[in-house]
């Protein structure tokens, strides 16, 4: 049942971290750099283009793994069957968050 | 040169995925009313326990592999296509690396899932995964067409 807790959290938590820019680091291909998320972004002429997929996932996973931790047993087993509605909630916030590239 | 081997492997792999998981889905939605010897009944006819941690494993394989090539992507094919005014392609791009985000964070869930008896539970989180396998496929194969990377 962690598990379950785990996946719901971390959907949630991956569309809060997309949507408030909370990667829990930043990557920087063309230095190969890593950086906190929390540090400011560096120029595109200093470092390149940022990525922030890896530090959303790391965020998600946090949040998901806390949330696992925490969570009631009993909680856990009443989502069970609602669970697919969070990763097409969170799917759907994706979306609605990229919208400006069609 | 590796690039090439790693986006091969992340294609090969994405074809493994594919076929476990649409095998998974049309076993769990085939009506029961079906003749025993047409052809999707004899297909459907599995153990689709069976697929579940082939699934899991094929899927965290597939980002990583993903994962590894990600940055040449972002180097020698998002900025062109920026430069193209490919926007749609970009965005095409940025809902399969988020769908395929969300779809590590459900791996845990669909495994619960297979272990339990909740068949809702079970029918939801397959059909979750096997939308985002198809999207990704699918995306992954029209932007490699656009532009591939080298």
């Amino acid at each position: 049942m962690r598990g379950t807790a785990f996946s719901a959290a971390f959907c949630g938590g991956y569309a809060w971290a997309l949507a408030t820019k909370h990667p829990l680091f930043l990557y920087y291909p063309l230095r190969g750099d890593f950086r906190w998320g929390m540090q400011p972004l560096l120029g595109f002429d200093a470092g390149g283009p940022a990525m922030t997929w890896y530090g959303i996932v790391a965020t998600a996973g946090l949040i998901g793994a806390l949330s696992a931790i925490c969570i009631p047993r009993g909680l856990s087993k009443a989502l069970a069957s609602y669970l697919w509605l969070f990763p097409l909630g969170a799917m759907v916030v994706c979306a609605f968050l990229l919208r400006r590239f069609f | 040169m590796l690039t090439t081997l790693l986006l091969t492997a992340h294609l090969l792999v994405g074809v493994a995925l594919l076929g476990a998981i649409t095998h998974q889905s049309v076993g769990l939605l085939r009506p029961s009313v079906i003749r025993a010897d047409r052809f999707i009944a004899r297909y459907a006819k599995v153990d689709h326990t069976a697929f579940t941690l082939s699934i899991a494993v094929l899927f965290v394989l597939s980002v990583l592999l993903g994962g590894l090539i990600y940055p040449n992507y972002r180097l020698h094919v998002r900025i062109p296509f920026e430069q193209m005014s490919l926007a749609w392609a970009v965005g095409l791009f940025e809902l399969k690396e988020h769908f395929g985000g969300i779809g590590i964070g459900l791996l845990p869930a669909y495994i619960c899932a297979w272990r339990s008896r909740d068949a809702a539970a079970r029918l939801g989180l397959t059909l979750a995964l096997a939308f985002i396998v198809w999207w990704n496929f699918l995306v992954g194969h029209i932007l490699n067409n656009l532009r591939g990377l080298t």
